[in-house]
C-alpha cells in the first residue's frame, strides 16, 4: 500500500526503462521511492524502439563516450538481465553500393572503445546468418544482441516493489507542489478514479523522456530537446538471427533485430514539434523507405508478411553550452536544476539510450543520495533482475505455453498457475500465451487493461494481432476486474490500438486479416467504440 | 518495387495464415486425440516459435496423419500438412523402431514375403503369430495383413513385356509394392484396359517404393535415396522415351509428385505432369475425343465411392468416378469425403488403432447403412482398412473398369489391330 | 471437361447458385479454393440492417437510399424483395429452418451480448423483436466448461443492460473433459465431435437439464452439430425450459453445418464439387469467357456456357490488396477501389472502412468488366461485389445470396 503520509524521500516521473530503473536504484539504496507513470510502463520510448542491445559500434565512429558506456552496459545487461538479452551477436555489413574504406576506420574505432570488431569473411557471414544479403563484400563482427524493453522495465519495477517502492500508473502529472524554490512534491491526476491525488518529496526525478521537456517547463527549468521521430517495422517472423547494420553512417533503415517471434526493421529519423510527440504515426512513405533499404539487408524482408508499423519519439538533449541546439548528443543528460535553475529538490535524467538505462538511473540516484546526505553505494550492476536469476526446473512442463512463457519470464515462470486443464489452455495461440500466465500478469505486473496485458505477456503481438486472442484475453480481464461492461470497452479500444500500427502496412495478408478481424468483432459481435476517449 | 514486396505475402508459406481456425475443423484427429495440438497449432503457429527457437518443435507432431486434409479446406493456401512434416523431418530425433523399419520398407518385405507367400500369408494370418507381433512388435492384432501373392506383378510382366512393344502408343506404368507383392491383378487390369485403347504398357528402368512409408516413419535418407532413384527413371521415360509415368494408386502417385518435391526438396518440377494417375490419362483421351471405351450390357453394380486423402488433395477424383459413370450398369454414390483413419502404416502401429479405427467411423456406419455391391477407392491402404472395419469389399476404379470393359469391342472402336 | 455452368468459389453465394442452377437441371461444377466465411456464421443471414449508425426497420424500403452502384440498387427493390422470398423458400425447402421477414427486421442476439438487426435466424437461436418483447424470466447462460470461444459474462451483461434476470454457470461430462487436456483444440467444432458420438449428448442434456432447474431460460453456446441438427432437436425437447442458442468465436458450428448441407445438397442434385482447387487463368473469346484453367487440373480445361464468379472479398483472396493497388487476381476484373493505400483506411478501425466497399464493376446484369467491356456470360456475384460494405450496412449474407439468385435466373432465362 502507498505510504500513509503520501510522503517519500524520492519521487520519479516517468514508467519508462530509465524511470523503471531509477525506482529500483533509489529502492535498493533504501530511500523511500514512489515511481508514476501517466500512462502504462513502456507506453513512450522505450516500448517503441528496435529493442537493440547495442555494442557500442554504431556510436564508435563519432560518440567515443557513448559508445563506452555502450560496451560496458552491453555486458552487465547479459548478466542481469539475463531473461530480456538474446545473445545474437551483430554484424555490420559492407555492401557493393558502401566504401569498405569505411570498414577499417570503424573496426579502429572500435576497438579504442573496448568494443570486440572482428573482419569476417562475407561467406562466413553468411554462414553465420544465411538470411544476410548475398552480395555483401565486408563483414564485422560485433557483440550486438537483442533486449526486450517490455520485460525489462516490468523486471526493474518488480525489483523496485521487492525493495518497498510504490508504484502509480495511469497517474498524470498536474503539478509540482512548490515551497519557495523547493520542488516539495506532486500533484498527480488520478485516471481511473478521475481525482486529484497530492504526495511529498524531498527529491524529484524527472524520468520522462520526451515528455521530460514539458515537465521540467512545468517546474520552471528549460532542458534543450528536439524530439526526432523514429517508425519501424515489425516482421511476421524471425528472419535473422543475428542483428544485422549497415558498415557505413548511420542512415535509415539499417538496422535489423531479431526479437523473440519477430525481427524489426528500422528506423526513420525526422525532427517533429513538441505538439506533435502524443500523435505521431509511421507515414506510407516511411513505410516505403523502410522496406526498400531493409530488402538491402535481408532480401528475405520482400517475401516477408508484415505486422505492423509504429513511430517512437527519441529525446535527443542540446547541450546547454550550445542554445542553437544543433550539437546534439546521444550521451547521457543528468541535471542538477538546484544548481542550473536555482530549483532545489529537483533533477532531470534524459539523453541516453535504452541500453544505458542502468547508467542513467545510478547517476541520478547517485545525485538525489547526494541530495538526501544517503551514503549508499549502486548495486544494480551487481545483483541479477528478477526473472533473471539462475533457475532450472526439472519438472517443467514440456508444453509449448510453458516454453514460451520461460521465455518471457525466466525465473518468474515458476509464479505462473500450470498443470490443470484451465492454466494451461492458450489464450493466445500465436505467441503461446496460456491462461495461467495472463492471470498471473494481471495477478502481478499491474494488469489494468488489455494494452497492459499485451506488453507484459506478449498476448495480442503475434500474427493474428488479437483477432483471436482479444476476446479470450478480455474475458479474464473481466472476470478478474469483476466488470464486464468495461473489459468489452477495453476489447474495443485494443482493437483501435492494434489497427493503428496495421493499417499503414494494410495490403496483402495483412488487410485480408484486418477485414476478418472486423468481421468478427464488428460484425458477429456487434462491437463499436463506444469509449472515444484512447487510453493510449 | 519488387513484386512480391508489393503483395506482403511471405514465400514462408506459413506467414499467409489468417488463423481463421477453418483447418482445425476438417482435421479428422484432434477431435479424437487431444494430444495432437491440431494443425493451426502445429503448423503455422508453432513454425514460427520453431525459428525462434528449434526447442519449441513438439513431439505430438508425429500424430499427425499426413492427410492434407487442412491443406484442402485452408481458405489462404497454406501448406499446413507439409509444414508440419517437414518440420517432422528438421527436428524430430526419434529413431525409428524395429516396428517402423519393417512397416516402411515395403518392398524389402515384399520381396521377401512374395516368395514364401503361401507360407506367410498363412502364418501371419494365424492367431498365436498375430499376438506376437503384436506384443514384441506392436503391431496391432485386429489389423490383417495384407495376402502375399505367389507371382510377383513384375515376374508376370516380364512375359508380356515383348508384346508391349508392338503398340503405336506407349506409357510407362509405376506399379507400387501393392500391385507387386499383393495384387497383381490391378496392374494387369490396366494393361488390359490400355492395350485395348492402343496403348503399350512398359515398366520404368529401376522403380523402388515411392517411399511414402518411409517418410512418415522418419527414415528420410532412405525415402530420399529412392526418391532420387524414381525420379531419374521417371525423368528417362517422361523426357527422353516421351512416355507419361501412370499409377494406380493415389498415395504412389502424390507423393511421386508433390511430397517429393515439398518434403524432400527434390527438383522435379521438368516431369511432374508426366506423372499422373491412369484415370486422369484415361479421361483426358476420352474427353479429347481420342479413344473411346465400351462396356459389357450385363455389368451391373451399386458402387459407393470414398475419396482417399491424398486424393482429395490431388483434386483427381472426377476423373475417377467420370470413368466409373461412364459404365451403363453402375450406380455410383459418392460416400462423404473424409478420412478412413489407416493413413499408410500409421493405422497398423498398436499405439494408434483406437484412434485410427475413431477416425474411420462415420465413413463405416456410412458404408453399412449403404450397403453397396463394393466401394472403390484409388488407394491400397484405404481398402484395407475399409475391408476390416466393414462387410463390403474394395476394389480400384480401374479394376472395375477392366471388369466392364468390352475388350474387342473398345478395341474395334479405337482401331487397334494386333 | 464441359459443364453447362461452371462456378469459382464455394461459399454461401456460390452454393446457393450452384443449387439453384442443378435443380433445375444444369451441369454445374463448384471450384472452390478451400472452405468458406461461412465458417464464421453469427447464426443469421443479414439483409440490410444499417444506414450508418441507424438501425433499419424495413430493409426493402431502405434500398431506395442505398448507392446506385450497390447491387440492391442494380437489382431494384421489388427484384430484391422477390429474390428475398424466393430465398426463404430455397432454404425452408433444403429443411433449413429460418424465421424471419425481409420487410421487417428482427435482431439477432451478439456472443457479446449486443442486439443487431438482421433478416432471417436460425430457428433455435436467439432472436427476438426487441427485448421487452420476450418473457425470458430467470435466465441461465451455460457454458461448456473450459471452453474459451464463448463469452458468457460479456453477453450476460449485454442482457442485464436490458432488464434480464441473468444468471452464469458452466457444465461439463467426461468425453469432455478429455479433449480439455488439448491447449487449444476445444473448439466449436471439436465439441461438436465429441458430443455426436456414441451417447455423449443424452449424458450432457441430462446434465443441463439439473443445472437449469429453476430457470426460464437457458442459453447455450451453439456447438450443437456441425453434421445435422439431430443434437439440437433433442435439446430442446428434453429440456423443460425455454432454449436459446448464441453463435460463438470462429469456428461457428451451425456454419459449418449450413456449408455441409448446402454442398451436400449440390452434389445429391449431380453438382460436382471441387474443393482446395484454385482457377488460374481464363479463356476469352471475344466477350465470352470460354473455359477456365485450374491449379489441380493444368492442362484439362474446364469449359462451360455461363460461369459464375463468387470468389468474396479480401478474406477469400477474391480481391487482392498491392502496395498500391486493389485487384481480382484471377481475370483481372474491373474494379473500384479510392487510389492511395492512405485513403483505404480510417484511422478508426470501428469507423466506416472504404477498403471494404472495394469490389469487381458490373452492369445492372450482374455482368463484370475488362477495361469497361462487360464479359456477357459470365457473372460476379457475392462479397465481391463494389459499392456494398457489408460491415457497416449488415447486408452480406443478403447481398450474396440474393446476387446469386439473380445471376441464377438470369442464366436459365437464356
Amino acid at each position: 500500500m502507498l505510504s500513509k503520509n503520501n510522503e517519500y524521500d524520492v519521487i520519479i516521473i516517468g514508467g519508462g526503462a530509465t524511470g523503471a530503473g531509477t525506482a529500483r536504484d533509489c529502492a535498493m539504496r533504501g530511500l523511500k521511492t514512489l515511481i508514476v507513470e501517466r500512462l502504462d510502463f513502456t507506453a513512450g520510448a522505450t516500448g517503441r524502439n528496435h529493442g537493440l542491445l547495442h555494442s557500442g559500434a554504431r556510436y564508435a565512429s563519432t560518440d567515443k563516450e557513448s559508445a563506452e558506456e555502450c560496451i560496458k552496459e552491453n555486458m552487465i545487461l547479459r548478466r542481469i538481465a539475463s531473461h530480456c538479452v538474446d545473445e545474437t551477436d551483430g554484424l555490420f555489413i559492407t555492401l557493393p553500393e558502401d566504401d569498405l574504406n569505411f570498414q577499417k576506420s570503424f573496426v579502429e574505432a572500435c576497438l579504442q572503445s573496448g568494443i570486440k570488431a572482428d573482419i569476417i569473411d562475407p561467406k562466413e557471414a553468411l554462414l553465420l546468418e544465411p538470411s544476410v544479403n548475398p552480395e555483401l563484400i565486408g563483414a564485422v563482427r560485433v557483440p550486438d544482441g537483442s533486449i526486450d524493453p517490455f520485460r525489462l522495465t516490468i523486471s526493474n519495477i518488480v525489483d523496485a516493489q521487492r525493495h518497498g517502492a510504490d508504484v502509480l500508473t495511469y497517474h498524470e502529472l498536474t503539478d509540482f507542489i512548490f515551497d519557495g524554490t523547493s520542488i516539495v512534491g506532486v500533484k498527480l491526476h488520478d485516471k481511473a478514479g478521475n481525482r486529484t491525488v497530492e504526495y511529498r518529496s524531498k527529491v524529484t526525478i524527472n524520468a520522462g523522456g520526451i515528455w521530460g521537456y514539458k515537465i521540467a517547463k512545468m517546474a520552471g527549468a528549460t532542458v534543450n530537446m528536439m524530439p526526432s521521430k523514429g517508425s519501424l517495422l515489425i516482421m511476421g517472423h524471425r528472419i535473422n538471427n543475428m542483428v544485422i547494420n549497415r558498415c557505413r553512417k548511420p542512415a535509415d533503415a539499417d538496422i535489423l533485430v531479431p526479437g523473440d517471434t519477430v525481427c524489426v526493421i528500422g528506423t526513420t529519423s525526422t525532427k517533429v514539434p513538441h505538439e506533435e510527440v502524443d500523435l505521431i504515426r509511421p507515414t506510407a512513405d516511411e513505410v516505403d523507405i523502410l522496406l526498400r533499404e531493409g530488402e538491402k539487408l535481408a532480401p528475405a524482408l520482400a517475401y516477408t508478411r508484415i505486422l505492423r508499423a509504429y513511430s517512437g519519439v527519441r529525446p535527443l538533449v542540446a547541450s546547454d553550452d550550445d542554445p542553437s541546439g544543433r550539437s546534439i548528443s546521444r550521451g547521457i543528460v543528468c541535471l542538477d536544476h538546484e544548481t542550473r535553475d536555482g530549483i532545489s529538490g529537483f533533477i532531470t535524467i534524459t539523453g541516453g539510450k535504452l541500453i544505458t538505462y542502468r547508467l542513467m538511473a545510478e547517476w541520478a540516484t547517485d545525485l538525489a543520495c547526494k541530495k538526501l546526505g544517503v551514503n549508499a553505494k549502486c548495486q544494480t550492476a551487481d545483483i541479477c533482475l528478477p526473472g533473471s536469476e539462475k533457475h532450472k526446473d526439472d519438472n517443467a512442463p514440456h508444453t509449448t505455453a510453458y516454453k514460451a512463457a520461460e521465455s518471457r519470464h525466466g525465473s518468474l515462470t515458476n509464479k505462473i498457475t500450470t498443470g490443470d486443464n484451465y492454466s494451461d489452455s492458450l489464450i493466445c495461440e500465436c505467441e503461446g500465451v496460456s491462461v495461467g500466465e495472463v492471470n498471473y500478469a494481471i495477478n502481478e505486473l499491474h494488469v489494468h487493461n488489455m494494452i497492459n496485458l499485451r506488453r507484459r505477456t506478449r498476448v495480442g503481438m503475434g500474427t493474428c494481432q488479437g483477432e483471436l486472442c482479444s476476446c479470450r484475453a478480455a474475458g479474464l480481464l473481466a472476470n478478474s476486474h469483476g466488470c464486464s461492461q468495461r473489459a468489452k470497452e477495453d476489447l474495443a479500444s485494443f482493437l483501435n490500438e492494434r489497427w493503428k500500427g496495421i493499417a499503414p502496412i494494410a495490403w496483402g495478408e495483412s488487410l485480408s486479416e484486418a477485414q476478418f478481424t472486423s468481421w468478427i468483432y464488428e460484425g458477429v459481435c456487434g462491437l463499436s467504440l463506444t469509449n472515444n476517449e484512447d487510453i493510449q | 518495387m519488387d513484386k512480391k514486396i508489393a503483395l506482403n505475402i511471405s514465400t514462408s508459406n506459413f506467414e499467409q495464415c489468417l488463423k481463421c481456425t477453418i483447418c482445425t475443423v476438417y482435421c479428422p484427429v484432434s477431435a479424437v486425440n487431444p494430444d495432437y495440438p491440431g494443425p493451426k497449432q502445429a503448423g503455422p503457429d508453432n513454425e514460427r516459435m520453431r525459428l525462434k527457437n528449434a526447442d519449441f518443435y513438439d513431439k505430438s507432431l508425429k500424430h499427425c496423419l499426413n492427410c492434407k486434409r487442412c491443406e484442402v479446406a485452408c481458405p489462404s493456401n497454406v501448406k499446413i500438412g507439409d509444414i508440419i512434416q517437414a518440420a517432422r523431418i528438421k527436428y524430430s530425433t526419434d529413431k525409428p523402431k524395429l516396428r517402423d523399419m519393417i512397416l516402411a520398407n515395403t518392398d524389402i518385405v515384399g520381396t521377401m514375403a512374395s516368395t514364401f507367400a503361401p507360407i506367410v500369408n498363412t502364418v501371419v494370418g494365424m492367431k498365436p503369430v498375430k499376438m506376437i507381433m503384436d506384443k514384441t512388435l506392436a503391431i496391432d492384432h485386429h489389423r490383417t495383413f495384407p495376402k502375399y501373392s505367389s507371382q510377383r506383378f513384375e515376374s508376370w510382366y516380364k512375359k508380356q513385356a515383348a508384346d508391349q512393344d508392338k503398340f503405336d502408343k506407349h506409357i510407362s506404368y509405376f506399379h507400387g509394392c501393392y500391385v507387386n507383392y499383393n495384387f497383381p491383378k490391378l496392374g494387369k487390369d490396366l494393361v488390359k484396359i490400355l492395350n485395348a485403347i492402343g496403348y503399350g504398357v512398359h515398366l520404368l528402368e529401376k522403380e523402388k517404393c515411392c517411399g511414402v512409408a518411409l517418410i512418415s516413419n522418419g527414415l528420410i535418407d532412405q525415402a530420399k535415396r529412392q526418391a532420387l532413384l524414381n525420379t531419374e527413371s521417371i525423368r528417362k521415360s517422361v523426357k527422353e522415351q516421351g512416355r507419361t509415368v501412370l499409377g494406380t494408386s493415389s498415395t504412389c502417385i502424390f507423393t511421386l509428385r508433390d511430397e517429393y518435391h515439398h518434403l524432400l526438396d527434390i527438383d522435379n518440377e521438368d516431369i511432374k505432369d508426366g506423372i499422373e494417375l491412369a484415370t486422369r490419362f484415361i479421361f483426358r483421351l476420352i474427353d479429347s475425343e481420342d479413344v473411346k471405351l465400351a462396356f459389357r450390357d450385363d455389368y451391373k453394380a451399386r458402387i459407393a465411392y470414398h475419396t482417399p486423402c491424398h486424393m482429395e488433395k490431388l483434386g483427381w477424383a472426377i476423373y475417377s468416378t467420370s470413368l466409373m459413370r461412364m459404365i451403363p450398369g453402375v450406380q455410383l454414390t459418392m460416400l462423404d469425403s473424409q478420412c478412413c483413419g489407416i493413413a499408410g502404416t500409421y493405422g497398423f502401429k498398436k499405439e494408434n488403432y483406437e484412434v485410427s479405427q475413431k477416425i474411420g467411423e462415420t465413413i463405416f456406419k456410412q458404408i453399412e447403412t449403404l450397403q453397396p455391391d463394393f466401394v472403390a477407392t484409388d488407394c491400397e491402404t484405404c481398402k484395407w482398412q475399409i475391408e476390416m472395419s466393414t462387410s463390403v469389399e474394395v476394389q480400384n476404379p480401374i479394376s472395375i473398369i477392366a471388369d466392364a470393359l468390352d475388350v474387342e469391342k473398345t478395341m474395334k472402336l479405337n482401331k487397334v489391330n494386333l | 471437361m464441359r459443364f453447362d455452368t461452371i462456378i469459382i468459389g464455394g461459399g454461401l453465394a456460390g452454393l446457393v447458385a450452384g443449387i439453384k442452377l442443378t435443380s433445375e437441371g444444369q451441369k454445374c461444377a463448384i471450384i472452390s479454393s478451400g472452405q468458406s466465411a461461412l465458417h464464421f456464421f453469427s447464426g443469421s443471414f443479414d439483409l440490410l440492417g444499417y444506414n450508418g449508425t441507424n438501425e433499419i426497420d424495413n430493409p426493402i424500403e431502405a434500398i431506395a437510399g442505398l448507392d446506385a452502384k450497390h447491387p440492391y440498387a442494380k437489382l431494384g427493390a421489388s427484384t430484391v424483395a422477390a429474390l428475398a422470398n424466393e430465398a426463404k423458400d430455397f432454404f425452408a425447402s433444403m429443411g433449413v429452418r429460418l424465421n424471419g421477414d425481409a420487410s421487417a427486421n428482427h435482431y439477432r442476439i451478439s456472443p457479446t451480448g449486443e442486439l443487431r438487426k438482421t433478416w432471417l435466424t436460425l430457428d433455435k437461436h436467439f432472436a427476438c423483436d426487441s427485448l421487452e418483447s420476450l418473457s425470458l424470466g430467470k435466465t441461465l447462460i451455460l457454458n461448456i466448461d473450459g471452453f474459451l470461444d464463448f463469452h458468457p459474462h460479456f453477453l450476460s451483461d449485454g442482457l442485464k443492460r436490458q432488464g434480464v434476470d441473468c444468471h452464469v454457470a458452466s457444465v461439463t461430462i467426461d468425453e469432455l473433459q478429455r479433449l480439455r487436456t488439448s491447449p487449444t483444440e476445444m473448439r466449436s467444432a471439436n465439441i461438436a465431435k465429441v458430443l455426436h458420438k456414441d451417447d455423449a449428448i443424452v449424458r450432457l442434456t441430462e446434465k443441463i437439464a439439473e443445472k437449469s432447474q429453476g430457470f426460464d431460460t437457458v442459453i447455450l453456446p451453439s456447438v450443437f452439430g456441425i453434421y445435422d441438427s439431430l443434437m439440437e432437436n433433442y435439446l430442446v425437447e428434453r429440456l423443460k425450459c425455454n432454449v436459446k442458442l448464441v453463435s460463438t468465436f470462429p469456428p461457428s458450428a451451425p456454419g459449418i453445418r449450413l456449408q455441409m448441407a448446402l454442398k451436400q445438397r449440390f452434389q445429391n442434385l449431380g453438382g460436382v464439387y471441387m474443393l482446395g482447387d484454385m482457377v488460374t487463368n481464363g479463356h476469352f473469346e471475344g466477350n465470352r469467357l470460354m473455359d477456365i484453367h485450374t491449379a489441380n487440373h493444368k492442362d484439362i480445361p474446364f469449359e462451360a456456357d455461363n460461369f459464375i464468379i463468387a470468389t468474396g472479398s479480401f478474406f477469400s483472396h477474391g480481391l487482392q490488396a498491392h502496395l498500391n493497388s486493389i485487384c481480382e487476381p484471377i481475370f483481372n476484373l474491373d474494379v473500384t477501389a479510392s487510389g492511395e493505400r492512405q485513403q483505404w483506411f480510417d484511422q478508426n478501425v470501428f469507423e466506416t472502412q472504404p477498403y471494404m466497399s472495394f469490389g469487381v464493376v458490373t452492369d445492372s446484369n450482374l455482368h463484370p468488366q475488362i477495361e469497361g467491356q462487360s464479359v456477357e456470360n459470365l457473372y460476379a456475384v457475392g462479397s465481391l461485389l463494389e459499392s456494398a460494405n457489408c460491415l457497416k450496412e449488415a447486408s452480406g449474407a443478403g447481398v450474396s445470396i440474393l446476387t446469386a439468385l439473380k445471376a441464377a435466373n438470369n442464366i436459365l432465362k437464356r
